[in-house]
């Protein structure tokens, strides 16, 4: 394999609140190849976007910073936002400025970082505004985002974004503000161009079916940590974490049984008490005295890890 | 089964003015609706939205009154009511909205909010409205000194559950819920969904489910009425609508969901402003079976078990039945058992 774009080594993030510090993300470390799409899952306040802010440099300066993010092999703090790596947010209305038209925002991209002259980042920003299958784009890039449905919308925040070609751009729920038939177009887009580009993607999304359709590869998240990692079809095939087993039985499916949804207890844990050890523990149908250490990530099989001291949990049907 | 609620030819327009006042035009958000939600049914009444799920849920407990059309409750023209009288039925139909954050009143504690009901609607002898409240509690999963607490104390699934208690609190026969799942993480979705369905099979509850989320419909609905801008275009019997959908639009929605491989959008292009939907059949612009009668004439819902509104619906081939990418098989079942044992 290639070089990767992105390694995350042990990294963690505090943020100080009234109550004491908050580490919001606690020793995470992943790599990202050029062109793969990993998607990192989890539920809210599992660290996933704060992990993401973190790569884009864009967490506020009172948080407290540990471990190393490295993009193409030096800190990342060197890489140059906008053009190396961008980002895409779930809410393109709050992310484009209602002030300029779609086409300067994404010229402005392209002048900023590929100094071209106005005229000519214009001309490619409408360019790439039909790239990102924009009808009439040429009129569409005068008009301003109020103008524009929220799929358009999202589809200017992609081409902004991928204007200057970035080796990594990271995707912080892209559609879930959408409908889910303007979701189905993002999302075939976000993956057609990622191709043609050979840009590398970082999709965080708590959606377990965008990440089978679309990710190479995926990351669990849970209060904080990864908990699972591995090539999609083997995270899906056979899951080895208990919290990755409970999320794929909690969400309701289109098709075959309809029984009871496998419903994971509880709630997670508060932040600011978190439990001793695994952290999934006090929510977990297979825990044992041991969980009250903290597992690491074990190799459960070629690129396929899982942080469980009864993982692989195979042998827990055996038992 | 008789019908506990009928909507008949449901009209409803939003004017739409622009900064100065002057009317700028209407948006239909429900167009010629008609639809019967029998005793103990649970039907869903699913779109994307815009779609005007929302404002029919609304009509149908009138809390915004119809510009046509007639909604009867158990028999009764509820548009005939007093003000007393609506007041009174109100005991017996109950909604519950998807933001728990913005639905419960921050300065109630949890007793008053779920006592309110019972008072207003006389359902609970003075005095003993705690010990009921504290029934409710646990009936929805929680504890019953939670009684005392605040709404901010709370996460949201757990809010969620306070405001079932309390829309449960008057014994309603009718309830609907609109997007009551969908603020919710997906775990705590799923025991949310299981405690509903508990209650609509223990309480013999009429429920409507007002949802964008097809996967939760499946899992809930008995029926399924499919909606697109304004109109009905699908109503049938939900394994007949997700394993043989008939409209295009339904078709188009179910395989847009994801989770059933990287394929090619469904769909191209936007839903149309509702302010000027298209003349003949409204999904005629987005459909890839049109023909020159579809922008012509507007297709009616025909009155049958499974019904489309779609004058191709005879015509088109076969439907593809929605088939997700198959995951874990028998040793995730097995797993997964681990996890329903522990909350039976």
């Amino acid at each position: 394999m290639s070089t990767p774009v992105l390694v995350l080594d042990n990294l963690s993030v505090g943020f100080a609140t009234d109550r004491g510090l908050v580490r919001a993300v606690d020793g995470v470390s992943f790599s990202v190849a050029p062109g793969r799409m990993l998607a990192v899952v989890g539920e809210s306040g599992c660290g996933k976007s704060v992990t993401a802010l973190a790569v884009m440099g864009l967490l506020p300066a009172s948080a407290e910073l540990g471990g190393r993010i490295l993009f193409d092999g030096r800190d990342a703090r060197e890489a140059q936002r906008g053009r190396d790596l961008a980002m895409v947010f779930q809410e393109p209305m709050t992310s484009l400025n209602p002030a300029f038209t779609a086409g300067e925002q994404v010229a402005e991209a392209l002048r900023r970082h590929r100094g071209l002259a106005p005229r000519a980042a214009f001309d490619a920003a409408v360019e790439m505004l039909d790239r990102a299958h924009i009808p009439d784009a040429a009129r569409r890039a005068r008009q301003y985002p109020h103008q524009l449905s929220g799929g358009m919308r999202q589809r200017v925040m992609i081409a902004m974004a991928l204007a200057c070609r970035p080796r990594l751009l990271l995707c912080d729920e892209p559609t879930t503000a959408l409908d889910v038939t303007v979701q189905a177009q993002i999302m075939a887009l976000l993956d057609e161009l990622r191709r043609e580009t050979g840009t590398a993607v970082v999709l965080i999304t708590h959606d377990l079916g965008v990440v089978a359709d679309r990710a190479d590869d995926v990351a669990v998240m849970y209060a904080g940590r990864v908990v699972e990692a591995a090539p999609a079809a083997q995270l899906f095939g056979t899951p080895q974490h208990p919290y990755t087993v409970g999320l794929l039985g909690a969400a309701p499916r289109l098709a075959g049984r309809r029984g009871r949804l496998a419903s994971i207890e509880g709630t997670v844990p508060d932040p600011l008490a978190l439990p001793p050890g695994c952290r999934f523990a006090p929510r977990c149908p297979f825990a044992v005295a041991r969980c009250q250490e903290a597992p690491a990530l074990a190799c459960m099989a070629p690129g396929h890890s899982a942080a469980c001291w009864r993982a692989p949990l195979d042998q827990v049907l055996a038992a | 089964m008789s019908a506990l609620l009928e909507l008949r030819d449901l009209r409803k327009l939003f004017p739409v003015r622009d900064a100065l006042g002057r009317a700028r035009g209407a948006v239909r958000a429900v167009d010629s609706v008609s639809l019967s939600v029998a005793e103990g049914e649970v039907l869903a009444i699913v779109g994307e939205s815009g779609c005007g799920k929302s404002t029919l849920g609304r009509l149908a407990l009138r809390l915004i009154e119809p510009d046509a059309g007639e909604v009867r409750f158990g028999g009764e023209d509820l548009r005939a009511l007093s003000p007393a009288a609506l007041r009174a039925r109100r005991r017996d139909m109950q909604l519950i909205f998807q933001d728990p954050f913005a639905s419960l009143d921050p300065r109630m504690t949890v007793e008053a909010a779920i006592a309110e009901p019972m008072r207003l609607h006389g359902v609970v002898p003075r005095g003993q409205e705690s010990a009921k409240v504290a029934e409710w509690l646990e009936r929805v999963g929680l504890r019953a000194d939670h009684a005392r607490r605040w709404p901010h104390e709370f996460s949201g699934g757990q809010r969620q559950r306070i405001a079932i208690a309390r829309a449960l609190a008057s014994g309603p026969r009718l309830v609907i819920g609109d997007e009551p799942v969908s603020a919710l993480d997906v775990s705590i979705q799923a025991q949310v969904v299981n405690l509903l369905q508990d209650l609509i099979r223990d309480l013999g509850l009429t429920f409507v489910l007002i949802s964008h989320d097809l996967a939760v419909v499946r899992h809930i609905a008995d029926r399924v009425a499919v909606m697109y801008l304004g109109r009905i275009v699908e109503l049938g019997e939900t394994e007949q609508v997700f394993a043989r959908p008939k409209h295009p639009y339904t078709r188009a929605l179910l395989a847009a969901v994801p989770g059933q491989g990287a394929k090619a959008p469904p769909l191209a292009g936007d839903v149309p402003s509702p302010m000027a939907p298209p003349a003949g059949c409204r999904f005629h612009t987005r459909c890839a079976h049109a023909v020159a009668l579809c922008r012509e004439a507007d297709p009616l819902l025909p009155s049958e078990a499974h019904a489309a509104a779609c004058h191709l619906a005879a015509e088109l081939p076969p439907a593809v039945a929605p088939h997700e990418t198959e995951t874990g098989g028998e040793r995730l079942r097995r797993l997964q058992a681990f996890f329903t044992q522990g909350n039976a």
